[in-house]
């Protein structure tokens, strides 16, 4: 028989839990409110005029390619604090299959140095 | 569960949710009058009223709503709702004036840093939806700050969790198990040390988690003219001030549980009605403190940051900061353990 | 004979129909396209589902408890025949799930995605090909019989990977991952032969009993690991995998990422049940290999993609930080396995881990066709040139803005689930794992914040007025990769105990995955 009880169990890790019906009800009562609280302020605003033009601190608007920020601008601050990283991230990633190759050789030599050398340290230890 | 327990339940979601909200709106508004009248008293201003919040979502309200034709309509006014539902669906996991939370066994400290990522990224793609450069800058912006100050967040969250599952709390991320067991309680003196180092962290993470300076250059008026909120107007501005407000009280409360989760009535043993009243009024004053030391005097007191300062701040000092804490902490266990009080007291037979 | 008896017949036969259905489809297919294009596209649209049907068929009663194994050749045991075994267990029907629903996915979604091209006969041939080697991947008990699979897959994927052969770079893609395939395949035929050698044996529960963990096998499971992880895309033997993601058809990087995870199996394969007894003589675990390995995956696949200016390019990068959750969880796993006071840890971590190989397949899928898609209708996949698609293309908004959830585990998307599982477990190994995942949650969030900026929002651009949405089979496409993916994200609690736990259980309980072939194997109680 179809029962109700185990769509609505709590998702449990051991450590924690998460019910996401609870929490699409909530969200949908929270909707509610949030959509009655908008319903006071006022809907209009005239189409079609000055107002609706982008803000550019009263400089024309330009054309439309212009006006969208392209997607290699986007977290100028976060690459530039951290140029050093993606620079040598970049360096890594040469595009050469051969070098793709040499990192193969290298993950397998260190597994080797690890697998190996390291078990016989541990064991001298 | 039969239907009349779903139905309960369904019923405790419904009329605690529509409190919770109003509850939140209410304080938010409240808090963000107290914050402007103290920050005004500081730079030796009169500052405006308390009221003076509840007034601008008044005159915002009476406000053409317009949305840019360089916009998406759909999404532009479609965020500011997600932003403040997202919000005050967080209190419903939090314990809040020092009752249990709503829902205390479903959802824990990881829905709640997820959950109060949702508004940032409801600002984030507003921004972006509206079309307008000064928007999609700041839009950008505070994705990156977002990103920036998870790193000591993730850290501060993580060590709690892993102190406590060392100290055998079970349902370590259940905000009510943090309550019930405050980290000063349980920390050796190394570890207070820690935790101090983690709250301090925590305290300077707030202003940006709330978008005040000196982490505010996603909006910086004096730049880029309110960044992401550039061309929002109207009702639509007005859901984005009252999100800030509702996340302000999230997000102290957040604090209070993590690291004050102390309540005034067992001191006095006081019961029932009278209790409720002065656990309440302690944790709206412990919500008040809170704003005023990690929004209010960090506000008034420093300039704003480049962007490329804030990521640098959170990503290397910050979070140096937090890990030397969470070491502080993990070497408390070990010290403790090994070179602790209790150990010297058993060697000498005492205990 | 009757309904009954015919189901178990086919239930009794599944683990060699579901290998022989696609295989036998896949040489039929040329003869079919003779006939007609439309025949041959229900043609292999049935025949994967034919597949899918009887996948679930035995996935269904696998996640029971039981475990089938299917002998080709002499039926007697003790017999020392050559003969060749298929063993599927729960985590083996788990995998055949993902790989059969990716196949068909992507099936759906070529026959208007690929309705322009020519030689659509060969390429249907080709993904009933990989769909086949995938799936003997993963139902196979042998380990000989896994590489010839693998290389069947790996033949046939950079065939389709170069398929659009009047573009150089897709060429020189599929160049590069016949090159790295091949590399993987013959380190991996070398491991085989060191087992072959010393135990004289190629089936996997076999070796598994027979396992010393000498001096020659540390080099078998150094080799194994390497090359398969490699397959696998795991950091820093990933680059190959953003030039074939994102140089192949869309459709085909869809079932891409069921073969890279059928490699990622493979690693799972080889260190839970063949050197599952070797984790006792071992000091160093195996299981921080993989923790480590997952850790790098994770930061540098999200470091990456957050540079990238191209959009599949970009998918691909955060396909390889997925990566590194199911390796950080399963690890986790094999880390604490034989600790018997974090035995809920560990299958916390390993379900997590585990639901999010099913929970990566559907959210980078997801994106992959939406990518797909924004081709398909501007013939462009550079971020600096989109832009203001949300308005053209409403649906695919919607698809993506699910997708970018879910990939990034907001609530109440299926990642939520299993990166919570896999959050809330690992932080008792160490908390800077959980701290990393969280971090790089979060950053996989900003990059896919950044294509939906650069491709949908912003501008109306005059130069894609005429753009329109991309047709039905397609929107279907995807659109049934959405459900499941906000099903998943509801009811993760169902899904965890159906099937994500049995397939945790079957890789811990190893013993049981030996025993069902050597019943006298008294190891991994």
């Amino acid at each position: 028989m179809f029962t109700l009880e185990p769509l609505l169990e709590t998702f449990q890790t051991g450590s924690g839990f998460w019910s996401p019906i609870i929490w699409i009800v909530a969200i949908i009562v929270a909707f509610l409110v949030a959509v009655i609280l908008r319903g006071f302020g006022k809907k209009e605003y005239k189409e079609k005029t000055g107002q609706t033009q982008a803000f550019l601190s009263g400089n024309p608007e330009y054309e439309k390619e212009q006006m969208h920020i392209k997607g290699s601008n986007l977290y100028w601050g976060f690459t530039e604090s951290l140029e050093w990283v993606f620079d040598a991230l970049k360096k890594m990633h040469t595009g050469n299959v051969s070098d793709y190759a040499l990192w193969f050789v290298i993950v397998v030599a260190i597994l080797f140095i690890v697998l190996i050398t390291g078990e016989n340290l541990m064991g001298a230890i | 569960m039969d239907f009349l327990q779903i139905s309960q339940t369904g019923l405790t979601v419904i009329i605690g949710t529509i409190a919770l909200a109003l509850f939140g709106i209410f304080f938010g508004l409240v808090y963000k009058g107290i914050d402007r009248k103290l920050s005004a008293h500081m730079q030796g201003r009169i500052g405006p009223p308390i009221r003076q919040p509840f007034r601008d979502v008044v005159k915002l309200f009476t406000k053409e709503n317009i949305v840019p034709e360089n916009a998406i309509p759909w999404i532009f006014n479609l965020v500011p709702l997600v932003g403040l539902v997202a919000t005050i669906s967080i209190l419903l996991y939090l314990p809040l004036g020092g009752f249990q939370p709503l829902f205390p066994g479903k959802g824990d400290l990881i829905l709640i840093l997820y959950l109060l990522i949702i508004p940032s990224l409801a600002m984030v793609i507003g921004g972006f939806s509206s079309g307008s450069p000064y928007a999609t800058i700041g839009a950008q912006r505070e994705m990156a700050t977002m990103i920036a100050y998870e790193f000591p967040l993730a850290i501060i969250i993580i060590t709690i969790a892993w102190r406590l599952s060392i100290q055998g709390v079970t349902n370590v991320f259940a905000l009510s198990s943090i309550a019930a067991t405050p980290v000063w309680n349980i920390a050796g003196p190394l570890g207070f040390i820690g935790f101090i180092i983690l709250l301090l962290v925590l305290v300077i993470i707030t202003p940006a988690e709330l978008s005040k300076i000196p982490f505010d250059s996603p909006e910086a008026e004096t730049e880029i003219a309110g960044g992401l909120l550039t061309e929002y107007s109207g009702r639509n501005l007005a859901m984005f001030y009252l999100t800030d407000g509702v996340k302000t009280v999230a997000m102290a409360s957040l604090i209070i549980a993590l690291f004050f989760p102390y309540n005034l009535s067992p001191l006095f043993g006081l019961e029932s009605y009278p209790a409720f009243a002065v656990d309440i009024a302690f944790y709206l004053a412990k919500v008040f403190l809170v704003i005023l030391f990690s929004v209010t005097l960090i506000r008034v007191s420093v300039a704003r940051l480049k962007i490329d300062q804030i990521v640098y701040t959170y990503w290397v000092p910050l979070t140096l900061l937090s890990l030397v804490g969470l070491i502080c902490i993990m070497w408390d266990q070990t010290i403790m353990a090994n070179f602790g009080l209790q150990p010297v007291f058993e060697m000498l037979g005492i205990v | 004979m009757n309904v009954a008896d015919l189901i178990d017949l086919l239930l009794q036969h599944s683990p060699a129909l579901i290998v022989a259905v696609p295989l036998l489809g896949a040489f039929i297919t040329p003869l079919i396209s003779r006939l007609n294009d439309k025949v041959r596209n229900v043609f292999v649209i049935l025949t994967l589902g034919l597949t899918a049907s009887l996948v679930f068929l035995l996935a269904s009663d696998v996640f029971t408890g039981n475990i089938h194994t299917y002998i080709f050749g002499s039926q007697d045991l003790a017999l020392p025949v050559v003969r060749i075994l298929f063993e599927v267990d729960a985590m083996s029907a788990f995998m055949a799930i993902i790989s059969v629903i990716l196949s068909l996915v992507a099936v759906i979604y070529s026959w208007s995605f690929m309705k322009e091209n020519t030689g659509l006969d060969k390429y249907y041939t080709l993904i009933l090909l990989m769909t086949a080697g995938m799936l003997g991947m993963e139902l196979t008990g042998d380990l000989f019989n896994f590489f010839v699979f693998l290389e069947i897959t790996s033949i046939s994927s950079a065939a389709l990977v170069a398929f659009w052969t009047n573009k150089a770079k897709s060429v020189e893609a599929g160049f590069k991952y016949i090159v790295i395939s091949t590399i993987g395949a013959l380190f991996i035929l070398f491991s085989i032969a060191l087992f072959y050698g010393q135990y004289n044996a190629l089936n996997m529960a076999m070796i598994a009993s027979a396992m010393q963990y000498t001096f020659l096998d540390k080099i078998a499971l150094v080799l194994l690991i390497a090359a398969l992880a490699m397959k696998a895309g795991v950091v820093p033997m990933h680059m190959w995998l953003p030039d074939a993601y994102s140089k192949a058809p869309s459709s085909v990087t869809l079932i891409l990422v069921g073969a890279t995870q059928a490699s990622l199996y493979g690693v799972f394969r080889v260190c839970f049940t063949i050197y599952g007894g070797a984790i006792n003589l071992s000091s160093i675990s195996i299981g921080w290999i993989l923790v480590i390995l997952g850790i790098i995956t994770m930061l540098l696949g999200v470091a990456m993609a957050i540079i990238q200016t191209d959009f599949k390019r970009l998918i691909a990068f955060s396909a390889v930080a997925e990566i590194g959750y199911m390796l950080l969880g399963i690890g986790t796993g094999l880390v604490v396995m034989l600790n018997p006071e974090m035995t809920a840890t560990g299958l916390a971590a390993m379900k997590g881990g585990i639901f999010h190989i099913m929970n990566d397949a559907l959210d980078v899928g997801l994106l992959f066709l939406v990518a797909g898609a924004i081709y398909y209708a501007t013939k462009e996949t550079s971020l600096n040139k989109l832009g203001g698609l949300a308005r053209n293309m409403k649906y695919t908004t919607v698809f993506f803005i699910i997708g970018l959830l879910a990939v990034s585990g907001m609530p109440p998307m299926n990642g939520f689930a299993s990166k919570l599982l896999i959050y809330e477990s690992t932080y008792q190994l160490n908390p800077i794992l959980s701290i990393i995942a969280i971090l790089s949650s979060i950053m996989l969030l900003a990059v896919f914040v950044k294509v939906f900026h650069s491709a949908f929002l912003g501008p109306a651009l005059p130069k894609f007025e005429n753009v329109k949405e991309v047709p039905k089979s397609m929107l279907i496409a995807m659109g049934t990769i959405a459900t499941i993916i906000i099903i998943f994200g509801l009811f993760p609690e169902i899904i965890v105990n159906s099937i994500v736990e049995p397939a945790a259980n079957a890789l811990i309980n190893y013993g049981d995955y030996v025993r069902e072939v050597i019943p006298s194997f008294t190891g991994g109680v």
